[in-house]
């Protein structure tokens, strides 16, 4: 059993789920001969302590495809969007209110 | 076991850029480039720091079979476990940065068999009575939590983050190992002897844990090259001198003391003032492999590793027939 190209484990990106509803989250990696073992590794070694995982999955690294460090470079943003963001539309309530007062004045309701 | 060209000093302009984000505070990824000085520190500090998890196991795991009580048997046995755990995520750290030159797990655990690898020094002592268990839940680990806590704001993001989880563990070790003092230091009589015994035993070993102090402020080029990348904050005397401040007071208050006479707060300089260990002692016998346990416990290593290689062995073989 000393073959050259399996001599090596695989590297497994462990991922787990707190709860059904949430998202999948990175939990570091480990060396396994296969999925299986690296399931029950990924149990053992990432999640014995914090509260029972709803789901566990693992993949073989090699089938992860990063955004290489050139790129990564641009994924910063101009910060010139803040339309697109909720807050931007923070004086919307108050608008309402005086707008109501405005046309409606001593509404009904 | 590699040997560190220095290149923090070249005119490389990526070295240059790669400083430049050091000193921006980004975080290095393991496919970033980076200066071949940085990755073997990287290595050098975080297989170390991997190794000595491991081999921290054997001096408390002795105590499994003898704690006192069943509860006692069971949280450490946790806590071992812990260890082992921690080792397994910073040797996956240390193997990343080992890819690109072609070094694997093997490779560390050879270096370790062969002396080139070397553990902390609290590892290589014997640990004689239960108290010395107790000892090392609170002060060996308490030691480990200062390092630790420093490390986390690291530049090297994989190590950050193997961290974050570390600490998160250690602050059950921590409570686990005051818990097993404080039972002992405020026992009957012959359980706080016991525990002043330990004391006495493991106090030079606990300060010789950070390090040589830097002679007059000076760093030596190991510890500069790493506050320079990052790698680190603190100096081995901020760190002994953080822990000192948080621990002396704990044992006074278990009617202890550490066996230094002469230590005492100096409120002018801010500072420790204390007798420090032999640090020699670190170089010529720690680093030999030559402590009261070293052999022993590299040999317990070393038979666990024999003895389990046909279990890897075999999983590999079913490797070979699915995939």
């Amino acid at each position: 059993m000393s073959n050259k190209e399996v001599k090596d484990y695989d590297v497994y990106e462990v991922f787990s789920q707190k709860e059904p509803t949430g998202k999948f989250e990175s939990q570091y990696s480990l060396l396994a001969p296969n999925a299986e073992v690296a399931l029950a590794m990924a149990q053992e070694n990432f999640m014995r302590r914090e509260e029972i995982p709803s789901n566990i999955f693992v993949v073989k690294r090699e089938n992860i495809h990063y955004m290489p460090p050139e790129k990564r470079k641009a994924l910063l943003r101009i910060d010139n969007k803040d339309y697109r963001e909720p807050a931007h539309y923070g004086y919307i309530p108050s608008r309402w209110r005086e707008l109501r007062e405005k046309n409606q004045p001593k509404a009904s309701i | 076991m590699f040997k560190p060209e220095i290149t923090i000093h070249s005119d490389d302009p990526r070295v240059h850029d790669f400083l430049q984000r050091i000193e921006n505070g980004e975080k290095i990824e393991v496919d970033d480039w980076m200066p071949d000085d940085y990755r073997i520190q990287l290595i050098k500090l975080i297989s170390m720091h991997g190794i000595s998890e491991i081999m921290g196991a054997f001096p408390e795991k002795e105590w499994v079979p003898k704690a006192p009580t069943l509860k006692r048997k069971l949280s450490l046995m946790a806590k071992v476990q812990d260890e082992v755990g921690h080792g397994q995520l910073l040797i996956r750290v240390a193997e990343d940065l080992m890819h690109p030159l072609g070094k694997t797990r093997e490779d560390l655990l050879d270096d370790l068999f062969s002396g080139r690898l070397k553990f902390h020094n609290v590892f290589h002592m014997p640990a004689l009575s239960w108290a010395d268990a107790a000892l090392i839940g609170w002060l060996v680990d308490g030691a480990a939590i200062i390092t630790q806590k420093m490390l986390a704001a690291t530049s090297y993001a994989p190590y950050a983050r193997a961290l974050k989880r570390i600490i998160l563990e250690e602050r059950f070790h921590a409570y686990h190992g005051e818990d097993m003092a404080i039972a002992l230091g405020d026992g009957t009589k012959e359980q706080h002897d016991m525990m002043q015994d330990a004391l006495n035993r493991w106090w030079p070993a606990l300060l010789m844990f950070f390090g040589p102090p830097e002679v007059d402020g000076e760093i030596k080029s190991n510890q500069e090259l790493n506050i320079r990348y990052k790698i680190r904050s603190k100096t081995n005397e901020e760190l002994r001198q953080e822990y000192i401040g948080k621990y002396l007071p704990q044992i006074r208050s278990l009617g202890m003391d550490v066996p230094d006479d002469n230590i005492y707060y100096d409120e002018n300089q801010k500072k420790w003032v204390y007798t420090h260990p032999d640090y020699t002692y670190l170089r010529d016998v720690i680093a030999k492999n030559q402590g009261p346990r070293s052999q022993n416990r590299l040999k317990l290593r070393k038979i666990g590793f024999d003895n389990n290689g046909w279990v890897r062995e075999a999983l590999l073989h079913n490797q070979t027939v699915t995939s």
